[in-house]
């Protein structure tokens, strides 16, 4: 079992208690009211069959107060989600923090920021890479790259999917576009592992049919499930925090309800991945002041209020094309506050470029970044050895010093996090070693996975099983005319 | 009292005033005001709204809501125009969409209502919009040109399949073919045989004037 992070204090709360009470009554009344649309005739019907109020000509379930409330008590306060190697089980919830590796549509350069296609080989070496790194505990779908050259875009996520099972033994979350959750689902059970299966919303307040049967394949598999509804505010959610936070809310409780009619007791994170909108262009605003207080209330309802473990994706991305300052500070303000509100899950590792873009050179300096985080939330020790109330007598005023001491030699690495990649040379000892910056320090890094780190193998059967599956889903997108 | 209400008219776009626009564009009508001179005072109207927007003084819900101003008051001017056997005149016909598969409709809606601000007649086809429906659209309107819009890696290829479908059709030497949207760029436009993209909703709107001739 991955051990991830523990947090040792009550999360931060943004929201009042009566603030968090009137955002949870008004997600109720959006639930009840004016309802959640469902392009799906199985899932309405089985919503009406467990209470719901359905208008099957515009596809809208209303769901009761008590509904939600019933089916929010039935689902699980954490899960276990098992991996192809059993070290790497994870599970998610309680007072654990884990970080998910982020993704990008394609490679960029680190040092022109221009993006291109991934080849299938630069995609396995960033899956390996992501294995190597021991913040990384858990995948997303298509990743790290969502396309890559010379894979057709409907075998895309599929293919993704395989080389995650063969460059990684982590756990991995299975993707929603069409009928790849029934190869993705094979694929993971050809190696005893499980997916976290998806069901992501089309803001505001709908689910597409893909998503839907996404969720049943998964949920018919044992697979648990990872929830989402990304919106972006002023666009498909209203442009307040509070009015986001109550659509978003009601995206998300409202497949709560579906997904425990589907199968009682499955296991569900929830994530927020709702930004601003820039007002400008119409595009995201990562790393944005929205984010951060969306991410906080959020965080405070799920985990105060529901117990159900939740995810962030806001630190997922940045806006700069580059591996910079602002890629920097985007990802880890937010990606901090997320850690202080209670966050089970953060996405992190490697996206620039609002989603465009993926380096694996930048997931090696969130891994220093993500450590860092993570450490935070565990605070620190105080107990007799720690406070040192004796040596410090002991040593007194100046001339007294501690580095001569036992105690300093034998502490110092339990409590300092030392980054891999960060330069903390003196000014000389920088001139003289080459100028290096971190983005040279986490090349060099990367080079080194490269050369030494091997992904727990899997079986000559399990890699047969594995074509075999993909050859499958070709010829299944074959005769569907997608091919 | 005509000019009054023509500036009324105008005023209105650019006051943003979504809920009065239609009341607005009856009284107008009803008062005996020339209908093409009511229509072209909601496109100086907007006219004005976009222009801010390209200097940045005016943002994109100003934008939004300017144009669905426009959206309330112009049915019913239209209907006068078409009644007095009339023509509104305009740069070119676009027909507009986001592609099929893609449902993402904020920068298909921001260069539609620019275009729509600089006198072009805009049909706009929604999202994720199927090739055929693009192809019946541009010849039932006779359209001077096509414009797609994709968010996704996944969709933009589908831009190229409409272009297919022109030529299929022995319509593309008729009708132009603008493209854009954020995976996309010059040379994407180039290997699937666009005549134009914009990297933003302004840019798009210059490059339909030049591909149509238009100073």
């Amino acid at each position: 079992m991955r051990r991830g992070f523990k947090r040792r204090f009550e999360p931060v709360k943004l929201l009042t208690d009566s603030q968090l009470e009137a955002i949870h009554t008004a997600t109720l009344d959006v639930l009840e009211r004016t309802g959640i649309k469902f392009e799906s005739e199985q899932a309405l019907k089985l919503l009406q069959k467990n209470g719901c109020i359905v208008d099957y000509e515009e596809k809208i379930a209303r769901i009761p107060s008590y509904v939600v409330e019933e089916y929010i008590r039935k689902t699980p306060s954490s899960f276990t989600v098992r991996a192809r190697d059993p070290e790497n089980d994870i599970r998610i919830g309680g007072n654990t923090l884990y970080f998910m590796s982020s993704a990008g549509a394609r490679y960029t350069d680190v040092e022109t920021g221009e993006v291109r296609m991934a080849t299938q080989e630069e995609n396995d070496q960033a899956v390996l890479i992501s294995d190597a790194l021991d913040t990384i505990d858990f995948f997303p779908s298509y990743t790290p790259y969502f396309e890559i050259e010379g894979v057709p875009p409907v075998m895309t996520c599929p293919t993704s999917c395989a080389s995650r099972i063969r460059f990684t033994s982590k756990v991995s979350r299975g993707a929603q576009a069409t009928d790849t959750f029934i190869f993705e689902t094979q694929l993971a059970q050809a190696v005893g592992q499980q997916l976290v299966g998806v069901c992501e919303a089309a803001a505001p307040l709908s689910y597409p049919e893909d998503a839907i049967n996404a969720a049943f394949e998964y949920t018919q598999a044992g697979f648990p499930m990872y929830i989402a509804a990304g919106s972006v505010m002023g666009g498909t959610a209203p442009v307040t925090a509070a009015g986001a936070t109550i659509s978003n809310n009601a995206e998300l409780l409202g497949v709560i309800v579906l997904i425990q009619c589907m199968k009682p007791g499955t296991g569900v994170c929830g994530n927020d991945f709702v930004t601003p909108m820039d007002m400008e262009s119409g595009g995201f605003l990562f790393g944005a002041l929205g984010v951060n207080l969306h991410q906080m209330a959020f965080n405070q309802l799920w985990s105060q209020l529901y117990k159900i473990p939740t995810v962030n994706t806001g630190a997922a991305f940045s806006n700069s094309k580059l591996i910079d300052y602002q890629s920097g500070y985007e990802k880890t303000h937010t990606a901090m506050a997320s850690a202080l509100s209670g966050a089970n899950i953060i996405v992190l590792h490697g996206g620039v470029t609002a989603e465009l873009a993926y380096n694996p050179i930048l997931s090696i300096i969130n891994d220093d970044v993500a450590n860092i985080i993570g450490r935070t939330i565990e605070g620190f020790e105080v107990n007799d050895e720690t406070m040192a109330l004796d040596l410090i007598e002991s040593v007194g005023p100046i001339p007294g010093t501690f580095l001569n001491k036992q105690h300093t030699r034998l502490n110092w690495k339990k409590e300092y996090f030392v980054p891999k990649v960060a330069d903390r040379l003196s000014y000389q000892e920088w001139l003289t070693q080459g100028r290096k910056s971190t983005i040279d320090k986490a090349r060099e890094r990367m080079e080194e996975i490269l050369s030494t780190h091997t992904p727990l193998p899997i079986t000559p059967g399990q890699d047969k099983d594995i074509d075999r599956i993909l050859e499958d889903a070709r010829n299944h997108y074959r005769k569907k005319g997608l091919l | 009292m005509a000019v009054d209400i023509l500036d009324e008219l105008r005023n209105m776009v650019t006051q943003f005033d979504i809920d009065n626009a239609e009341a607005m564009a009856r009284k107008a009508i009803e008062q005996g005001v020339n209908p093409l001179s009511a229509a072209e005072a909601l496109t100086v109207g907007i006219r004005e709204v976009g222009d801010k927007f390209g200097t940045g003084e005016l943002f994109l819900p100003d934008l939004v809501c300017a144009s669905e101003v426009v959206k309330n008051a112009l049915p019913v001017i239209i209907a006068e125009i078409e009644k007095q056997g009339k023509e509104l005149k305009s740069l070119g016909k676009v027909v507009i969409g986001t592609v099929f598969g893609d449902i993402h409709s904020i920068g298909k809606s921001m260069v539609a209502t620019l275009l729509f601000a600089s006198g072009f007649k805009v049909t706009d086809l929604g999202i994720n919009v199927k090739g055929e429906k693009f192809l019946n659209a541009a010849k039932e309107h006779k359209a001077d040109m096509i414009a797609m819009s994709t968010l996704l890696t996944t969709t933009m290829m589908e831009q190229r399949n409409v272009i297919e479908g022109l030529k299929k059709a022995k319509i593309r030497g008729k009708v132009k073919v603008l493209v854009g949207g954020s995976p996309i760029n010059q040379e994407f436009a180039d290997s699937i045989g666009a005549d134009g993209y914009g990297a933003t909703a302004p840019e798009g709107v210059k490059v339909a004037k030049s591909l149509l001739g238009i100073e």
